[in-house]
């Protein structure tokens, strides 16, 4: 695209996206820095993952400042409008994912406390890792304004689902098994339930690149598994 | 503050008003207009939008006939009002634009008075038979202009020494006298400020109850504010027509894109 008569319109922009690519990045940070804390026991870096939240949060209310001065003063039509409302929206679901990071970081320093729970912190890991990569993808299609790289992660979601799936019925089993389990698997659980999280907001990121680049929100229903609220402890 | 919802902003109108066929203006030797096809809607608001000398007030001129008096112009091509051709021989200009209204970029009354400014049109077409009928027809054309309460006890003052953004309201409602069917404003609101402006906007929305009306205007969000239905021109050509909304939002042709986010096309 080519640029604007009015370069301080596109100083703007560019300043605006620059903020949503390094609130990206520093989001993906703390997804791999929560889950590693976690299985390394490490409850320094859990601690640091909870103190950087605060400046993801200022970064989303700078975004939301920069957006609505960029629509008040510059009026933005077609792709330039959808610039200014897909920031906002963007900022919001790195934001959420920033929490459930945080959240993560906080019950790690509590499971760490407790005798280990065979591998589950291993699983946990890669799966945070497959999210982490999704929203790399995303914040890069966003970058490429790539459609096709876009719908791709969108279609990778499905796969965490199956992971946070095979989690839930794995604690279930443990916690069947000895009862003493329970607080760490419950901890455990909300933890791989806040990956699960990150993966549909990493979904959203995509889809919000989608409707930037060809001017429509997705139709399709993105592909979906099972869902664990249909599963009962009794058949197992 | 009007409430108005988005969803009522949306187009009712399908009745076709004007239908322009593969219209070519010419104006000596320079191609002005080239392979003009549109339909205009009755009772909607059609904006033409495009940069200077696209075509875009030249194709306006040619809906009431305006360039019958510029002697090197010469328009090709169907334009229908109602299903009739308005070029046909038959067809006397003057009655046309009795139908046709029109509001120029800058205010024109006539040096006369607020009164026989509106009176004008419906006396010289004889759409009244007396002073009472007329003298409604002054009233509920500048109350349509949201003028009325404004000058209604100085009927008798001239028009000229009306404010601007009042001037061009006078001139709304001189347009609306005649009863016509399609209004057409080349920039009404380039000479007015922000109040007049929303003056003259709301008054557009309240008009296409009972007209047509197409608006030229540089403005591009006065076009998004007041229209249904918007088109751009480029270089004589009608690049793109769409609902206002698909326009603004997601136009279809690269050439739109850059005209209306501001970028060189």
């Amino acid at each position: 695209m080519s640029q604007h008569i009015l370069t301080a319109f596109d100083r703007d922009l560019e300043s605006v996206q620059a903020s949503v690519v390094k609130m990206g990045g520093m989001v993906e940070a703390q997804i791999l820095d929560s889950a590693l804390a976690l299985e390394t026991r490490d409850e320094e870096l859990a601690e640091a993952v909870r103190q950087r939240d605060k400046a993801i949060d200022e970064l989303e209310e700078r975004i939301n400042v920069d957006a609505a001065r960029l629509i008040a003063l510059r009026a933005p039509a077609a792709s330039d409008l959808r610039v200014a409302l897909t920031v906002i929206k963007i900022a919001g679901n790195l934001e959420r994912v920033g929490d459930h990071a945080k959240n993560t970081a906080k019950r790690a320093k509590v499971v760490m406390a407790m005798p280990a729970i065979n591998g589950s912190t291993g699983a946990i890991r890669r799966m945070a890792q497959a999210v982490e990569t999704m929203l790399k993808d995303a914040i890069d299609s966003y970058i490429q304004r790539d459609a096709a790289l876009a719908a791709d992660v969108r279609a990778r979601d499905v796969e965490v689902d199956q992971m946070y799936n095979a989690l839930f019925r794995e604690f279930l089993t443990y916690m069947l098994e000895d009862p003493r389990n329970i607080t760490a698997c419950m901890h455990l659980h909300f933890i791989a339930k806040n990956i699960e999280r990150m993966g549909d907001h990493a979904t959203a990121i995509a889809e919000q690149v989608i409707y930037l680049v060809t001017g429509q929100l997705p139709e399709e229903s993105r592909p979906k598994t099972e869902s664990v609220s249909d599963f009962n402890a009794a058949e197992d | 503050m009007n409430d108005m919802t988005l969803t009522e902003r949306a187009l009712e109108a399908t009745e076709i008003k004007f239908a322009a066929r593969d219209v070519q203006v010419y104006y000596g030797t320079s191609h002005a207009i080239k392979d003009v096809n549109i339909d205009i809607l009755d009772k909607t608001v059609t904006a033409f939008i495009g940069p200077s000398g696209c075509g875009k007030s030249t194709f306006l001129r040619c809906l009431n006939r305006m360039n019958d008096t510029i002697d090197v112009c010469r328009v090709e091509g169907d334009i229908l009002l109602d299903g009739e051709d308005i070029y046909d021989k038959k067809v006397d200009p003057v009655q046309l634009r009795a139908k046709v209204g029109m509001v120029f970029q800058k205010p024109n009354p006539f040096p006369k008075s607020i009164y026989d400014n509106v009176a004008y049109g419906p006396k010289i077409h004889g759409l009244t038979r007396n002073k009472a009928e007329l003298d409604e027809v002054v009233e509920s054309s500048l109350r349509k202009a949201a003028l009325w309460n404004e000058v209604k006890d100085r009927l008798d003052s001239p028009g000229t020494g009306l404010s601007g953004g009042q001037q061009q309201r006078l001139c709304i409602a001189r347009a609306v006298a005649t009863s016509p069917e399609v209004l057409l404003m080349d920039e009404p609101c380039s000479a007015l400020d922000p109040i007049a402006t929303a003056q003259v906007e709301e008054l557009i929305d309240e008009l296409r109850g009972n007209f047509s009306v197409v608006i030229v205007t540089h403005s591009m969000q006065q076009a998004a504010r007041v229209s249904q239905r918007t088109a751009f021109f480029h270089l004589g050509n009608l690049v793109e027509l769409g609902d206002t909304t698909q326009i603004f939002t997601n136009p279809k042709d690269p050439r739109t894109e850059s005209y209306i986010t501001g970028r060189i096309g």
